[in-house]
């Protein structure tokens, strides 16, 4: 009797175990090459909003600051959407008739909110809270990147938690003076751009505590950066005991920074940035 | 709420089936498909008996069935998930189904892989138009008003998130409350978001609105004679501004007539004052000037339903607290029905209660007594003279629902003993028109009767459930031409009426309202109303020159007459504070008080079978029978849970012989329910107690529908407190009751029963397997006040109640030392905080058993604050009710007069945590500061971490148990609590939420978490301040403090799980005479 599988079928056998194996592993790769992509994380996307709202001409071209309409990102777990008040506070004198803000128009006769869609959605068992974040010198561009120069606003990052633990882990790396959260275009210290920080008095809240320049404070001598910053940074003034000639000893205490990675353990340690260990705990995030 | 019924068929899987109503779950409970039998022992008082017989050491038992050591419960015990595999083959029936389900198990696994890679739906964002000023989105606010309830105003605090009211909690800055609350008021809270709550106007069947029923009530009125044929029936006024306006009522209409009913009401109190007094008075206890507290039938560590629950029970647990130097007080409490009361009391009387006015009318006159138990003359002598050698500084507090000359005695021996004006005040009523309620509802259905009645307005009250039998209110109602009724719900009497009108809720209206103290509240709203809604201000108002005048102009109007100074300040003052200063009662004179009149005096049994009736310790009179919360709430002492029970003692339960848990009939005057039989340790014999509030018709709404039997048809006008003459037979057929008491030792395995067979110390007599650990494990440990005195260290070396050191157990009961370990170096929390320099944070908890009274608070507020899903009553039959939180109740001693300790038990956050060590996904980790943390996305719900713990803490959720559907639940829910979904498991987490917000606050600031920052959800509740949460490493907080005294313990110990929670032995200071 023939054989029914030639030897030839045997290159057939290891082959097909070969391609299975590929399979498996092209499959596994595509499916975690899905999790990660835009399509599931939205990164980049821009959704139909009923306003095509754009931060860039708000912030860059008018200048606004953040705080103008997301109130409270200082205070609480949201930053805040702005009632639709915020926006006839201004667009009840100027583009009055303008078809694009319709939509607030309609929002502000008829009281029914404008709908927008959320753009960073994180999922519902995440409890991330902004204040925490803001008051210990995570500025809003490591997040949400330069909304700035966004048109049409977008998610820059994956939002996942791999993203979250990141930083989770080693926050110095976009550790930021406090004051300058709001900065969009901030990059960090380098050898051409030197950051000189300097602590102020201990205790009180986070960002009373240091207070950082980015002009030499002593190029200028003492005086300016005193004018600049005050003898303690800026908020504190009870100084009468100072002289002005106290203020000569300041640019001794300003340490100057090249590098992210100095100036983020230098903050990390200012600010009591709590462990990686801690961080990186379950609890912080979910409950 | 929901709850999860049966599934019918096999591709049904999981047995999601959802009935809307427990009517329809137990219509289908026939079907086997849920498996809902706990195999019950069938005890034989021979039986136990014999097992008691000869026994003297001390013997704690958690329930009758372990008692009697029946192979049945062998049997269970061997199971490795009794409940569920009783029966069979537990949910899945049969083979076929089970088979059906692996198949769509294996397609739907293959789904859920896809599943995950799908991507979340857009989600809307719905800004405000104008943003409420002082409104930030996320952080919570607080607002002060008051639970107006019968017995007197509960001031709370209301946690607003987004203004919805999301947790009511005691108020802080209230003078009686302090910050303490209660069951009842807690679960308040589901009461508003309750489903099924009226929404409309409803007249004759059709919705209806408020203006035609303002024209047509006042243009009727208008046309009787001064007000001839209007009638008011009100729920118990507490309200100055209610009061205001029906006087004002009064004289536009001079002939209408109001009459005040409660189902449980003050009658008692009421008639005793008057015929003592000449005049109504209330009573005010000062218990924390008393070093011996007499009760006579007052359940006042029970909850609110007895007056000024609050400061009694703060007061008395301060008093009974131990600490070196000071003086402990004594509780003796002579009663019917146990109570939580009765257990913490050093010396408890179980009497029928005609006997307890025997007992009572004895003790103040110093004559003799015998009585149906032979103990009662030797605990009267001796309480006697505890009595008499602590004059002034004793107090005897007479129950509520025990008869008036049980009153009139206590008034004569607070009188005589000299405690007047020290331990009790007198003052007057929080009711600001007290009456005696029963008469005059009695007076109120001869009118209709007799066809005086054109117009019965009714107030918040539920008569055609409520009115006691023999009164035959339906037959009167229809003989009414024109009924109006204002409720929350279309209950069985609004449903009937021709007018009915949807009642806000007190968190939605505006009101006033008395406490206990006599402080009046300012009751604001905390939400506009869910579904509009009139208050009883509203309808009073309607017949007034000023018909659209609203609630909060009343208000505003009656406050101006109590509120001093400027009133603008004032005002704002009093909605602030939650309270009026200057509004408290001050104390009558009154004089001494007439002695009793004999016939009151001569209340005596006829020996016969005595029924008593009592409110629900959960659902009150029923009007709490749809709040989930409250239903699934194991009640007090018997542990039941969404039932009643015709509760007795073991001697009547055999004498009569009836089965416990089987189907029996009382008949009383030819009136007859059918009931189910359960024992309770320590009732008196021949008296069977029933609760009221159960058995509520379908109107009562998805929950409380169809739960348990209405005692209320027993029930008649001239004895509504207890009858005499009851029969009871057996039927044929089980009850099948809802006892959660055996949940916990599920899960226990070959070790615990090993244990028991073969006990090291514990040779002879009963066993009982959780009691018996309780004894040779220690886990109950307590000693007497002579015995502290002389060895502080009780809880470690031993004393009459605490056995150590006696068991093969691994080093005698302790903590292993860390040197004895393998791992010396592991579980050290002793670190330095990288971040601030400081000892880092560990929680920890400790639990004053002293304090604990086992009132169940703690349990409700877990259940608010965590967004504990209720499970329904076929679901708590099988041990899968949610609560973080138990309280367990071990007996002690012998079966006639037991003792019983209460231990809260939660997570208790091992620090060498067995749960985690088992965990294949990693779903239970510990956190840096020591938290035993569940991470519900990791959870694939093996149930191993249940398994391996020995505390039996953690609850999985068998089924889709949470409601995430229901529109009015979602408003309730803790934004900072994730809702938990099917298929993980859940337990306590030290309120983690609280934690990680107080953290953030601090670091915010830059400081340390301060002692008090974090306070857990059950602390925040606890009326006796039992609970003490915070960081044990800061050696100067409160926690750290309780965990540095000797009487400290943790549970288990041996085990080197290194439980966080740890125990503060109790301490009881008994009478030498009656020890």
């Amino acid at each position: 009797m023939a054989q029914v599988f030639d030897r030839s079928s045997n290159a057939l056998v290891r082959f097909s175990l070969v391609l299975t194996g590929l399979i498996v592993i092209s499959l596994g790769v595509a499916l975690d090459q899905l999790q990660r992509s835009p399509w599931v994380t939205r990164q980049g996307q821009r959704p139909d909003q009923p306003v095509p709202f754009s931060h860039k001409h708000h912030v860059e071209g008018l200048g606004l600051q953040c705080q103008y309409c997301h109130t409270q990102v200082e205070k609480a777990a949201y930053a805040g959407i702005p009632p639709t008040k915020t926006c006839i506070n201004c667009h009840a004198q100027i583009w009055t008739n303008a078809a694009l803000l319709e939509p607030v128009r309609q929002s502000w006769a008829t009281g029914a909110s404008i709908q927008w869609i959320r753009v960073h959605d994180l999922p519902d068992y995440v409890y991330f809270n902004h204040d925490i974040h803001v008051n210990k010198g995570i500025g809003c561009a490591s997040c949400h990147g330069r909304v700035d120069e966004m048109p049409l606003m977008y998610q820059q990052n994956t939002l996942q938690m791999e993203w979250c633990l990141n930083c989770h882990r080693n926050p110095g790396v976009n550790l930021r003076p406090v004051s300058e959260i709001y900065n969009m275009s901030w990059a960090g210290p380098s050898t051409d751009k030197p950051v000189w920080c300097s602590s102020t008095v201990k205790g009180g809240a986070t960002a009373q505590n240091v207070s950082c320049t980015t002009t030499n404070p002593g190029a200028n001598g003492p005086e300016v950066a005193m004018l600049e910053n005050g003898p303690h940074g800026p908020g504190r003034t009870e100084s009468a005991d100072l002289g002005p000639l106290m203020g000569v000893a300041i640019p001794a205490s300003y340490q100057k920074f090249t590098s992210q990675a100095e100036l983020g353990k230098y903050l990390t340690a200012q600010y009591h940035i709590r462990t990686p260990n801690e961080l990186s705990s379950c609890e912080t995030c979910h409950r | 709420m929901k709850t999860i019924g049966n599934a019918t068929t096999g591709n049904n899987l999981m047995g999601t089936g959802t009935d809307d109503t427990m009517a329809d779950t137990k219509a289908q409970a026939g079907q086997p498909v849920v498996v809902t039998q706990i195999a019950k022992a069938k005890l034989t008082l021979a039986q136990v008996q014999a097992k008691l017989d000869g026994q003297t050491g001390k013997r704690f038992w958690k329930n009758l069935d372990e008692l009697a050591d029946t192979p049945e419960f062998h049997e269970l015990m061997a199971e490795e998930f009794p409940r569920q595999s009783m029966g069979g083959s537990g949910e899945w029936v049969d083979a076929v189904s089970r088979r059906g389900f692996l198949k769509v198990m294996g397609a739907s696994l293959a789904l859920a892989g896809l599943a995950g890679c799908t991507k979340q739906p857009d989600e809307p964002i719905y800004p405000y138009i104008k943003q409420p000023e002082d409104l930030v989105l996320g952080k919570p606010m607080y607002f002060a008003t008051a639970y107006p309830f019968p017995t007197g105003a509960i001031p709370v605090l209301v946690k607003s998130d987004a203004f919805r009211p999301i947790k009511v909690d005691g108020n802080p800055e209230h003078p009686m409350a302090k910050g303490k609350s209660d069951a009842m008021t807690q679960a308040t809270l589901l009461d508003m978001y309750d489903p099924d709550r009226s929404q409309h106007v409803i007249y004759r069947g059709q919705n209806s609105d408020w203006g035609k029923f303002q024209s047509e009530f006042a243009t009727a009125v208008k046309k009787t004679s001064g007000g001839q044929g209007v009638y008011f029936l009100s729920e118990t006024i507490t309200s100055p501004t209610l009061a205001a306006q029906w006087k004002q009522v009064q004289a536009a209409y001079p002939q209408a007539k109001l009459v005040q009913w409660e189902p449980v009401n003050q009658d008692s109190s009421r008639a005793a004052s008057k015929a003592a007094f000449g005049s109504y008075v209330d009573a005010q206890y000062k218990l924390d000037e008393a070093d011996v507290i007499v009760s006579l039938d007052a359940d006042f560590l029970g909850g609110i339903g007895h007056p000024g629950f609050l400061p009694l029970a703060a007061a008395y647990s301060e008093g009974h607290r131990y600490e070196a130097g000071k003086g402990m007080n004594r509780l003796y409490v002579v009663e019917s029905m146990p109570t939580v009361t009765g257990f913490k009391a050093e010396h408890r009387l179980g009497l029928k209660p005609s006997e307890i006015a025997q007992f009572a009318t004895a003790l103040a006159n110093g004559s003799s007594v015998t009585l149906s138990n032979p103990d009662a003359q030797k605990f009267l002598t001796a309480l006697l003279a505890d009595l008499k050698k602590n004059g002034g500084k004793c107090v005897v507090i007479p129950g509520e629902q025990a008869s008036p000359a049980v009153h009139a005695a206590a008034y004569a021996l607070n009188s005589s003993l000299g405690n007047v004006g020290k331990t009790v005040v007198y003052t007057d009523t929080v009711n600001p028109m007290p009456s005696e309620q029963v008469a005059d509802l009695k007076a109120l259905v001869a009118d209709m009767n007799a066809g005086k009645v054109q117009w019965l307005v009714m107030l918040g009250v539920n008569p055609m459930y409520t009115a006691p039998a023999d009164l035959e209110f339906a037959t009167a109602f229809e003989k009414v031409p024109v009924t109006a009724h204002l409720g929350t719900h279309l209950d069985e009497t609004g449903s009937l009426s021709t007018w009915h009108i949807n009642k806000t809720h007190y968190l939605e209206s505006w009101s006033d309202a008395r406490a206990y103290d006599g402080t009046i509240s300012i009751i604001q709203p905390m939400i506009d109303p869910l579904y509009g809604g009139k208050s009883s201000h509203d309808v009073l108002q309607t017949l007034l020159d000023d018909p659209q005048k609203s609630a909060y102009d009343a208000v505003q109007a009656t406050a101006k007459t109590y509120i001093s100074g400027d009133f603008a300040t004032g005002w704002r003052k009093a909605l602030h504070d939650g309270w009026v200063e200057g509004t408290a009662f001050a104390a009558k004179t009154v004089g001494t008080p007439k002695a009793m009149t004999s016939a009151a005096a001569a209340a005596t049994s006829t020996g016969g079978l005595e029924i008593a009736f009592r409110p629900d310790p959960s659902l009150y009179d029923g009007r709490f029978a749809n709040v989930g919360w409250l239903q699934e709430l194991p009640k007090q002492v018997t542990s039941l849970s969404w039932d009643n029970a015709a509760l007795m003692s073991f001697r009547t339960q055999e004498t009569l012989k009836l089965d416990e848990n089987g189907k029996a009939e009382i008949e009383l005057n030819g009136r007859k329910v059918v009931v189910p039989v359960l024992v309770v340790p320590g009732h008196p014999d021949n008296v069977i107690t029933v609760y009221l509030g159960h058995g509520r018709r379908v109107e009562a709404g998805r929950v409380g529908a169809g739960v348990g039997f209405n005692a209320y048809t027993l029930r008649t006008a001239d004895s509504p407190l207890y009858a005499d003459g009851a029969k009871i037979t057996k039927l044929d057929g089980t009850y099948d009751l809802c006892v959660t008491k055996v949940h916990n030792i599920e899960h226990r395995g070959a070790f615990a029963q090993h244990d028991l067979e073969k006990p090291l110390s514990d040779k002879e007599g009963t066993y009982s397997l959780a009691g018996h650990e309780a004894m040779e494990r220690s886990i109950i440990r307590y000693a007497t006040l002579e015995e502290v005195k002389k060895n502080p260290d009780f809880a470690h070396e031993g004393a009459s109640g605490t056995l150590v050191n006696k068991v093969g157990y691994g080093p005698q009961g302790e903590t292993p030392k860390k040197d004895e370990s393998f791992f010396p170096d592991a579980w050290n929390y002793e670190k330095q905080d990288a971040s601030s320099l400081q000892m880092q944070n560990a929680w920890g908890m400790s639990i004053d058993l002293n304090s604990c009274i086992g009132c169940n608070a703690c349990i409700v507020s877990c259940y608010a604050e965590n967004n504990i899903p209720v499970v329904g009553r076929e679901q708590v039959k099988v041990g899968r009710n949610m609560q973080w939180l138990r309280i367990d109740t071990y007996f002690e001693g012998d079966l006639d007069a037991p003792k019983a300790h209460f231990q809260p038990m939660a997570c208790q956050h091992c620090e060498n945590a067995g749960c985690e060590q088992v965990c294949p996904v990693g779903a239970t980790v510990h956190t840096p500061e020591g938290l035993n943390t569940m991470v519900y996305n990791r959870c694939v719900g093996t149930r191993y971490c249940s398994n391996n713990c020995p505390y039996k803490v953690r609850r999985f959720n068998f089924l889709l148990y949470s409601d995430y559907d229901t529109e009015s639940l979602k408003f309730m829910r803790n934004p900072d609590v994730t809702v938990r979904s099917r298929g993980v498991m859940e337990k306590c987490s030290y309120c983690v939420q609280r934690i990680e917000s107080a953290k953030i606050t601090a670091d915010k600031e830059n400081r340390a978490i301060r002692d008090g920052d974090i306070v857990t959800a059950c602390q925040q509740a606890c009326p006796t301040n039992a609970i003490v949460f915070g960081n044990i490493n800061d050696k100067a907080s409160k926690v750290a403090k309780r965990k540095a005294e000797e009487r400290d313990y943790p549970v288990l110990a041996d085990l080197n799980f290194r439980p966080r929670t740890t125990y503060t032995a109790g301490v009881i200071n008994p009478n030498p005479e009656l020890a």
